[in-house]
């Protein structure tokens, strides 16, 4: 139960900027949430192997060696399918064909 | 969210306050040093740093860690509010040693702003305190578990006139600076107040744990309290003046004043002695960046002379090292410029 009524106004305040480009800003705060994200998941993947080879349900040591030549092929394609869906955007162009660059309703641009 | 969810989120962090305090702050301390050897201002150090990369990923950083740390997915305030009924359950007995002011009308400076972005701040929520005393393991991560030693340290200062019969902690939070006095001196009898209701509350039932009987904890102002003059021949407080504006640290100083016995000893733990242009650089970024609107104000303030000015003798204001090891002059990590501020109540006046 809240204790009594917030004195500060209901609508959020605008956020402190740091970075020149406010979007700089607002990136950096996708880009932290997911690291943590991520932490979060390692570490629980740590603890499930932790886990099934305390059940030995799983042995770790051929869980950690190098994957053979073979096990790499296979995992080829899903790997550039992976950097190439994180990298692309870098490139900056439309997969669908539409209208091109920036856009304004301002009269007279 | 599990609890290895949450550990998992909050350690990640705390590794990264961490780096923010050694590696990154190093290296912002050192682009200062070889771009404005000479700074003398602060705003010159603003003038050389402002404008980098380094310096505006430290400040977001400063910021934005604070923010998912209380408010985050992974943050302290949904953690406990998913958990409120059974963790209130474990805190709310009839704690004998507690007094809760349901009239106590909070001063605007305390309700206008969510101090060290805690949403609500340390009393609107009745989970506030469980989330603040979880939250201040970590403040500074260089201590990590030594910050207990910090209120340890502290008090061993603030009796070193003698051991005190009669204690006051103004601002007392969840006990964490009650407590050393509490259990050092069972003999002596110790009042202990704070604004916040959950605050109180938890440090109450911590006393109860601790089986400590010569200690109360009581929700009211410390700038007007119910004490008789003269009552206590120690006050002290920690961390509590910086949150204050100066006319609200001037009505507890004087309060302070009152309730001394005469001779008496007030000791206060707080930021204040900025020894260079880069660390007051450093300290105003973080007022502004961690909701502490109030810190440049007193960091502004002539002390010494505002506690003359009251009648108060044997003035010392000096750096605190907050745990062993600390270099206090090596400027290494980041660190709150701790200070111990002390005064007498003359005996004769
Ligand atoms: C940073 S905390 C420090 C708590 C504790 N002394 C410690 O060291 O852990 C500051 C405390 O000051 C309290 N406070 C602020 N203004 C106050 C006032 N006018 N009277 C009593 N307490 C106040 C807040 O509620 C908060 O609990």
């Amino acid at each position: 139960m809240e204790n009594a009524p917030h004195t500060s106004p209901n609508t959020p305040r605008a956020e402190q900027q740091f970075f020149d480009d406010p979007a700089m800003d607002r990136l950096m705060g996708t880009v932290m949430a997911l690291a943590q994200e991520h932490y979060v998941l390692r570490d629980r993947v740590r603890a499930l192997e932790g886990e099934l080879a305390r059940t030995k349900a799983l042995n770790p040591a051929a869980l950690d060696q190098e994957p053979t030549p073979e096990q790499r092929a296979e995992t080829t394609a899903d790997r550039s399918d992976f950097v190439e869906a994180l990298l692309k955007p870098l490139l900056g162009q439309q997969e669908a064909l539409g209208a091109p660059g920036r856009h304004s309703l301002k009269a007279n641009v | 969210m599990d609890e290895r969810a949450f550990a998992a989120g909050q350690d990640f962090l705390l590794a990264a306050k961490t780096f923010w305090t050694t590696t990154m702050y190093r290296e912002l301390r050192d682009t200062a040093a070889v771009r404005a050897p000479q700074a003398e201002t602060m705003a010159h150090v603003a003038e050389v740093l402002e404008k980098t990369v380094l310096y505006q990923s430290f400040a977001w950083l400063e910021r934005h860690l604070q923010r998912m740390k209380y408010a985050g997915r992974y943050g302290l305030m949904p953690y406990h509010r998913e958990r409120r009924a059974a963790l209130l359950n474990t805190v709310s007995g009839d704690e004998a040693a507690l007094e809760l002011d349901p009239d106590l009308a909070l001063p605007a400076y305390y309700t206008g702003v969510d101090i060290h972005q805690q949403p609500g701040g340390v009393w609107r929520d009745d989970i506030a305190a469980l989330a603040y005393e979880r939250g201040a393991r970590s403040t500074t991560p260089m201590l990590g578990t030594a910050h207990k030693d910090l209120h340890d340290r502290f008090t061993d200062i603030a009796v070193e006139q003698g051991a005190p019969e009669k204690v006051l902690d103004m601002g007392c939070g969840f006990g964490k600076s009650t407590q050393p006095f509490a259990q050092r001196f069972p003999d002596a009898s110790i009042e202990a107040v704070d604004l916040s209701a959950p605050c109180v509350s938890l440090a109450a039932h911590t006393t109860q744990k601790n089986q400590a009987k010569n200690v109360r904890f009581r929700q009211m102002d410390a700038c007007a309290t119910d004490y008789d003059d003269e009552s206590f021949d120690l006050v002290t407080s920690t961390m509590v003046i910086h949150e204050m504006p100066p006319k609200t640290i001037d009505a507890m100083l004087d309060e302070a004043y009152r309730v001394l016995e005469p001779g008496g000893r007030m000791v206060h733990l707080d930021f204040y002695c900025l020894p260079d242009a880069f660390r007051q650089f450093i300290y105003y970024g973080h007022a502004r960046r961690n909701n502490e609107p109030y810190m440049p104000l007193l960091a502004e303030t002539d002390l010494a002379d505002v506690l003359a000015r009251k009648g108060f003798t044997d003035i010392e204001i000096a750096p605190f090292q907050e745990a062993s090891g600390v270099d206090m002059d090596a400027n290494d990590a980041w660190r709150f410029p701790w200070t111990v501020i002390a005064a007498t109540k003359p005996a004769v006046v």
